[in-house]
C-alpha cells in the first residue's frame, strides 16, 4: 500500500506545532526539522507519483466521510507532478537557506522556518485537495505565510511590500470566498467532482460570474495582469530563499488553482480564449517592464510574471500537446527561476545597492555562482541545449498546430526582449566596466549543493528531455479528461486507467 | 557508436575538457582545442561517406543526422578552416586571459556549425544553430566592456533571425507534418504557392547570419571586435551557414517553380539579388574609409557575402555554382586575411593603417599570404576569386538579363580594388616606421595555417575543378537536373579543364615578366625615402599639417561619397531600438509602486470583466 497523501498536511502541521517546543531542547532543531519534513515530502511524492502514473487517480477520504460529504484529497498525474516538483524545490530551498546569512542575522529563525514550511504545505494542499472550500483554506495559509515572509526584514521596504501583498491578497480571498458562496447556493456541494457534474444546471449568467470571480481571485496568486502589482515588490523584498519559493512554489499553486477550476469545474466556451488573451497581455507587459529594470530581483520578478503569462497561453491553447508544453514550462520555470533567484540573491547580497550595475565583474570573485546564473539565464530564454528550449518548442509546436502564427510571433518577439535583458546581466557579470575590489561573501557549501543540483537538472533535462516527457504526456491527457475525474472521485473504488 | 554521434560527442567533450584543463594548465587548452578539431576532421574525412545517415529520438522528436553532397561542401569549409584557425589560435591567444572561456566557446561554435552541416531535420538544425549563436556571442564579448554593446547587437539580430526561423519550422511541422528537411521540401514547404511566409521567414533567419542588408549591421563590429583567430572562422565559415540555408531554400523554390508561383519566385529572386547587390556596394564603400585593417576586412566580408547572395539569386546553374564556389574561396581567403591581421595585431600591437607601414621586410611570410589572399579577394587572375567572379558575371549577363545588377556588382568589385590596395599598402608597403623596428615575423604556429590557406588559394585558382566536383555533386543533389551543362570553356572541367590552366599560366607568366621588367627597369632610379621625407618647396609646414600619406588615404573618394555615409542602416536600427526601449519604459510606469493603485486595478479589472461576461463566455 502506498503512503496516504494526508501525510503531506499532517506531518508539517505537527512539526510546526512541535518546533517552538523543541527549540527549548536544542537551538538548532528549528532549522533542522523543516529539512527532515521536506525530505519526507519528497519520499511521499515520488512514491505517489509512481503509483498515480500507473493507476491514473488516487483518492483519500478524510475521516471516513465519503466523497460528496467529507473532504477528500485527490492526486492526479498533474497534481502528483506539481507536488513532487514543489517538494523537491522545497527541500532544495531549505538546503539553500539553511545557513543563509541574512536570515540568521535577523534572529527570527524559528518563525522563518515555520513560515516557510507552512507556505509549502499550503501550496501542496491547494494542489491535492478535492474540495473547493478546502482549497480556499490552503490558499489562505499560503497567503498569510507569504505576506509574513515578504515583510520578514524589519524595515520600511519590507513593510511596504508586505502591505501591498496584504491588500491585494485580501481581494483575492474575498473574491474566491464570494465565488464559492455563490457556487454553493447553485450546486449545493463543495466537492469539486460533484460541482463539475452539476455545473450544467447552473444558469449561464451566474456561471460566468462565478468563473470571473474565481479567475480574478486566483489570477492574483497566478500573477495575471493587471492583478500582479504586488509581485515585483514582494519578490524583491522577501529573503532570497523566499523569492525562490514564490517563483517555484506559490505561483505554481495559483496557476494550478486557475487551471483546475477552468478545466475541471467549468465548461464554458471562451474561457480558453480568455486565458490566451490574458496570458498574452501579462507576458508582453511584464517582459517590457523587465527590460528597463535596474534592480536585479525586480527584473527576475517581472520575468517570472512573463513566464507565467506564457504558461497560461499554453494552457489556453487547450490541446493535449499544448497542455503538455505548459506543464513542461511549469517544470522549467520552477527549476530555472528558483536557481536564478538563489544565485541572484547571493549576487545582490554582495552588491552595494542591489542594482545590476553594481554587479559588474563579480564573476571573478564568484565564478561558480556566476556560471550558474548564466546557465539559468540561457535556459530561461530558451536557448538549446538547456531545458528551457524544449518547453518553448513544445508550446510553439502546439500553437502552430492550431495555426496561431501571430501568437507564435508575439511569444518569440518577447523572447528577444528576454534575451536582451538577461544577456545584459550576464555580460555585466563577466566583463567589468572597471576593476573593482569588493569583499565578497561566499555562499556556504549547502547553498552550493542546492544550486548545483538545479543547474545539473537544467543541463540533464536539456540534453535528455525524455526523462520527464512521458510522464507529462500522461498528466496532460488525464487533466483534459474531465469525465474520468468525476467518475473516479464519486466512486473512488474503481481505479480508472 | 555511430560516427555522427561520436563526432558531436567528441566536440562537446572537447569543449568541456578544454574548459577544465585551463584551470590546471592554461597553456594546454589551445592544444586540446586543436587536437579535438583535428581529430574530428580526420575522422570525418576518413570514416564518413556522403549519404550516411543516423537517427535517434530526443524529446519525442527524431533527431536526424547525415551528410548530403550539398552539405559536404560546407563541411569542408567548417572543418578545414576550423582546424587551421584553432592551430593559429594557439599562437595568437598565447598569454591572454580566460583561455578556458575562449577555447570552450570556440569549440562550441565549431560544434554548432558541424551540427548544422550534419542535421537532416529542422529541430537538430535549430538546436545547433542556437548553440553556434550563443557561443559566438560569448566570444564577441570576450574583449570586454566596449564589446558588450556590439555583442548585444549581434545577439539581438541573431535572436530575431533565429526566431523567425523557429516560427517557420513549427509552421512547417503544422502544415506539412514533418521536421525532416528533405521531406518538407518534397511536400512543397518552399514552393511559394501556399504559406509563402514559411520560406520568407527562413530566409530572414539565414540572411542575418549571411549579413545581408538590412540585417547586416551587427557584422562589421562583431567581426572586428572578436579575437582574430575566431573571426577567421566567424567570417569564413559561420557566415556560410547562412549561405547554406539560403541556397537550400532558393534551390528548392526553383525546382518547384510552376505557373502558380512563378511570379513569387521571380519577385523573390529580384529582391534577394538587389539586396545582395546593394549590400555589396554599400559595404565596399564603407570598407574604403576604414582606417583599421580589421574593420576594413569586416566590411569587405559583408560585401563578399553580397556577391554570393547575388549568385544564389540568379537561380541558374552557373550562377549558383559561382556562388558556392565563391563561398568556399571566400572562406579560404577571408580566413587567411583575418589571420594576417591577427598576426599584425599581435606583433605590432595595432592594426591602424595610419600608424603601421612597411611590414613587408619584418613579416615576409605574412605579407605573402596577404598578397595571395588580396589577389583572390580582388578577383584578379590567376586565383580563385577571379574564376568565381567570372562565372558570376557570365551568369548575370548571359542567363538572367539583369544588367543593372551587373553594373552594381561591377562597380563594387572595382571599388574593392581600392580597399584591397589600401590594405596591402597600408600595412606592408611604404617606408618602415621607427615604431615598428622591433617587429618580428609571427610565430610558426601562426604562419603555418596562413601558408596552408595561401597554398590552397593558389591550388583552387589553378585547378578550380578540385572545388567544382563536390559543388557539382551538391548542386545535383539540390535538384539542378543537368549539372553537366555547357558553359564557357573557361571553367569547364568536364573535358576541357586544361583551358583554365592555360589562361592562368599565361596570365601568371605575363605577371612575372612585367613585374621583373618593372623591377629591373626601376631598380637604378630607386632610392629609399622616409615617410616624412617630402619636398615642401621651401615652405615650412605648420605643426598640425598632415605630412604622411597614410592619413586621408582616399580622401577625395570619401568626399565624393559623403552623402552616402550620412545615412546608415545602423542609425535607423539604433533609433528603432531606442524608440522601443522608450515604449517599454512607458509600460513600466503601469507599475506605479503604489498599493492603492494596484487595488484599483483589481477592482476595475473585475468590473470590466463582469460587464463583458456575456461576450466573453458564451455557452
Amino acid at each position: 500500500m502506498v503512503i496516504s497523501p494526508i501525510h503531506y498536511i499532517f506531518v508539517p502541521l505537527v512539526a510546526a506545532f512541535a518546533i517552538p517546543l523543541l527549540s527549548k531542547i536544542n537551538k538548532e532543531l528549528p532549522r533542522i526539522i523543516p529539512g527532515i519534513v521536506m525530505f519526507y515530502n519528497i519520499i511521499i511524492s515520488f512514491v505517489l507519483m509512481q503509483e498515480v502514473n500507473e493507476v491514473g487517480y488516487i483518492s483519500e477520504v478524510i475521516a471516513g466521510w465519503e466523497a460528496p460529504w467529507g473532504i477528500n484529497l485527490v492526486i492526479t498525474p498533474f497534481s502528483g507532478f506539481l507536488v513532487s516538483l514543489i517538494s523537491v524545490l522545497g527541500f532544495l530551498i531549505w538546503l539553500y537557506g539553511f545557513r543563509f546569512k541574512k536570515v540568521i542575522d535577523a534572529g527570527e529563525l524559528r518563525s522563518y522556518n515555520i513560515l516557510q514550511m507552512m507556505m509549502i504545505t499550503g501550496a501542496i494542499g491547494i494542489i491535492i485537495t478535492g474540495d473547493i472550500f478546502n482549497m480556499f483554506v490552503f490558499l489562505e495559509i499560503v497567503a498569510i505565510t507569504a505576506i509574513s515572509l515578504t515583510s520578514f526584514y524589519r524595515g520600511r521596504d519590507g513593510a511596504e511590500a508586505g502591505f501591498k501583498y496584504l491588500l491585494i491578497g485580501g481581494f483575492a480571498s474575498a473574491l474566491i470566498l464570494l465565488a464559492i458562496l455563490i457556487l454553493y447556493t447553485q450546486v449545493g456541494t463543495l466537492n469539486m467532482a460533484e460541482i463539475a457534474e452539476r455545473m450544467h444546471t447552473v444558469p449561464q449568467g451566474i456561471k460566468a460570474t462565478i468563473l470571473l470571480l474565481f479567475i480574478v481571485g486566483f489570477g492574483i496568486e497566478a500573477e495575471l495582469f493587471p492583478l500582479n502589482g504586488w509581485a515585483p515588490d514582494a519578490y524583491s523584498q522577501a529573503p532570497g530563499p523566499t523569492s525562490s519559493a514564490f517563483a517555484g512554489i506559490v505561483v505554481k499553486a495559483g496557476v494550478y488553482g486557475l487551471i483546475r477550476i477552468i478545466f475541471t469545474l467549468f465548461d464554458v466556451d471562451g474561457a480558453y480564449d480568455f486565458l490566451i488573451t490574458a496570458g498574452l497581455i501579462t507576458m508582453i507587459i511584464a517582459e517590457a517592464s523587465a527590460l528597463r529594470q535596474t534592480n536585479l530581483k525586480r527584473m527576475l520578478a517581472y520575468s517570472s510574471i512573463g513566464q507565467m503569462g506564457l504558461a497560461l497561453i499554453a494552457f489556453g491553447i487547450g490541446t493535449k500537446e499544448a497542455v503538455f508544453g505548459a506543464m513542461f514550462l511549469l517544470f522549467n520555470h520552477a527549476v530555472i527561476k528558483s536557481l536564478l533567484f538563489m544565485t541572484g540573491s547571493i549576487l545582490i547580497y554582495n552588491s552595494k545597492d542591489k542594482t545590476i550595475n553594481s554587479l559588474s565583474g563579480i564573476a571573478k570573485k564568484l565564478p561558480f555562482i556566476s556560471i550558474l546564473f548564466a546557465i539559468g539565464a540561457f535556459a530561461i530564454v530558451g536557448l538549446p541545449p538547456f531545458s528551457g528550449f524544449w518547453s518553448k518548442l513544445y508550446v510553439l509546436t502546439a500553437a502552430a498546430d492550431e495555426n496561431m502564427i501571430l501568437l507564435i510571433a508575439a511569444i518569440l518577439a518577447v523572447s528577444v526582449v528576454e534575451i536582451v535583458y538577461y544577456f545584459r546581466v550576464v555580460g555585466k557579470l563577466y566583463f567589468p566596466d572597471k576593476e573593482s575590489n569588493i569583499e565578497v561573501y561566499r555562499p556556504k557549501f549547502n547553498a552550493m549543493i542546492a544550486m548545483g543540483v538545479l543547474g545539473v537538472v537544467i543541463l540533464v533535462i536539456g540534453f535528455y528531455p525524455d526523462l520527464i516527457t512521458g510522464y507529462l504526456h500522461n498528466a496532460a491527457d488525464i487533466l483534459l479528461d474531465k469525465a474520468s475525474y468525476i467518475r473516479f472521485v464519486l466512486n473512488a473504488d474503481l481505479p480508472i486507467q | 557508436m555511430n560516427i555522427f554521434f561520436l563526432l558531436i560527442t567528441i566536440l562537446f567533450s572537447g569543449a568541456l575538457l578544454t574548459f577544465l584543463v585551463n584551470k590546471v594548465a592554461p597553456k594546454i587548452s589551445g592544444i586540446v582545442t586543436f587536437a579535438t578539431i583535428a581529430l574530428v576532421s580526420f575522422l570525418f574525412f576518413t570514416q564518413v561517406n556522403i549519404g550516411d545517415t543516423f537517427q535517434f529520438t530526443l524529446g519525442e522528436i527524431p533527431m536526424q543526422f547525415g551528410i548530403t553532397p550539398y552539405t559536404f561542401i560546407f563541411a569542408i569549409i567548417v572543418l578545414g578552416l576550423g582546424t587551421l584557425a584553432s592551430l593559429y589560435s594557439i599562437g595568437y591567444m598565447k598569454d591572454q586571459e580566460r583561455l578556458g572561456y575562449f577555447y570552450s566557446n570556440f569549440l562550441l561554435s565549431v560544434t554548432g556549425m558541424i551540427g548544422i552541416v550534419f542535421s537532416q531535420d529542422f529541430i537538430t538544425f535549430f538546436i545547433f544553430w542556437e548553440i553556434m549563436t550563443w557561443s559566438s556571442y560569448l566570444i564577441v564579448i570576450y574583449n570586454g566592456y566596449n564589446s558588450r554593446k556590439i555583442g548585444m547587437k549581434y545577439m539581438i539580430f541573431s535572436a530575431i533571425g533565429a526566431y523567425a526561423m523557429l516560427t517557420a519550422i513549427v509552421s512547417i511541422k503544422a502544415n506539412y507534418g514533418t521536421f525532416n528537411i528533405a521531406e518538407a521540401i518534397q511536400n512543397g514547404a518552399f514552393n511559394f504557392s501556399e504559406n509563402i511566409y514559411i520560406p520568407v521567414l527562413l530566409l530572414v533567419g539565414f540572411a542575418v547570419k549571411a549579413a545581408l542588408m538590412p540585417l547586416h549591421v551587427w557584422a562589421p563590429n562583431a567581426y572586428s571586435k572578436s579575437p582574430m583567430s575566431f573571426t577567421s572562422i566567424f567570417s569564413g565559415a559561420m557566415s556560410k551557414m547562412g549561405i547554406l540555408g539560403i541556397g537550400l531554400v532558393l534551390a528548392s523554390a526553383y525546382s518547384y517553380t510552376n505557373h502558380d508561383n512563378a511570379n513569387y519566385v521571380t519577385a523573390l529572386r529580384y529582391a534577394l539579388g538587389w539586396l545582395g547587390g546593394i549590400t555589396a556596394v554599400m559595404a565596399t564603400i564603407y570598407a574604403l574609409i576604414q582606417t583599421h585593417a580589421k574593420k576594413l576586412l569586416a566590411y569587405s566580408s559583408v560585401a563578399q557575402l553580397g556577391y554570393i547572395i547575388v549568385g544564389l539569386s540568379t537561380g541558374t546553374e552557373l550562377g549558383v555554382m559561382a556562388a558556392l564556389f565563391l563561398a568556399v574561396v571566400h572562406g579560404i581567403f577571408k580566413g587567411a586575411l583575418f589571420m594576417v591581421v591577427g598576426a599584425v595585431e599581435r606583433q605590432v600591437g595595432t592594426t591602424d593603417m595610419t600608424k603601421i607601414s612597411g611590414l613587408i621586410r619584418k613579416m615576409p611570410f605574412t605579407f605573402f599570404v596577404a598578397l595571395v589572399s588580396i589577389i583572390a579577394l580582388a578577383g584578379v587572375p590567376p586565383l580563385g576569386g577571379f574564376v568565381g567572379k567570372w562565372m558570376l558575371y557570365e551568369a548575370l549577363i548571359t542567363e538572367s538579363n539583369n544588367y543593372f545588377l551587373v553594373i552594381v556588382i561591377f562597380f563594387s568589385s572595382t571599388a574593392a580594388f581600392l580597399y584591397s590596395y589600401r590594405f596591402l599598402f597600408g600595412l606592408f608597403l611604404g617606408q618602415e616606421e621607427k615604431e615598428t623596428e622591433h617587429v618580428k615575423e609571427a610565430p610558426i604556429t601562426m604562419v603555418i595555417p596562413m601558408m596552408i590557406l595561401a597554398i590552397l588559394l593558389i591550388v583552387t585558382g589553378a585547378f578550380p575543378g578540385v572545388l567544382f566536383e563536390p559543388i557539382a555533386h551538391g548542386m545535383h543533389y539540390l535538384g539542378f537536373s543537368d549539372v553537366n551543362w555547357s558553359m564557357s570553356v573557361l571553367v569547364n572541367i568536364w573535358g576541357e579543364e586544361s583551358n583554365m590552366t592555360y589562361i592562368n599560366l599565361s596570365i601568371g607568366v605575363v605577371f612575372v615578366v612585367v613585374f621583373a621588367f618593372l623591377t629591373i627597369k626601376g631598380y637604378k632610379g630607386t632610392k629609399n625615402v622616409g615617410t616624412k621625407d617630402i619636398s615642401t618647396s621651401g615652405e615650412i609646414p605648420t605643426e598640425n599639417e598632415n605630412l604622411t600619406f597614410q592619413l586621408d588615404f582616399f580622401k577625395p573618394f570619401e568626399r565624393a561619397a559623403a552623402p552616402l555615409y550620412k545615412r546608415s542602416m545602423d542609425k535607423i536600427w539604433n533609433d528603432l531600438g531606442n524608440a522601443f526601449e522608450a515604449l517599454t519604459d512607458f509600460t513600466r510606469k503601469i507599475y506605479t509602486g503604489n498599493g492603492q493603485t494596484y487595488a484599483v486595478y483589481v477592482v476595475i479589472f473585475l468590473v470590466i470583466l463582469l460587464l463583458m461576461k456575456d461576450t466573453l463566455f458564451a455557452n
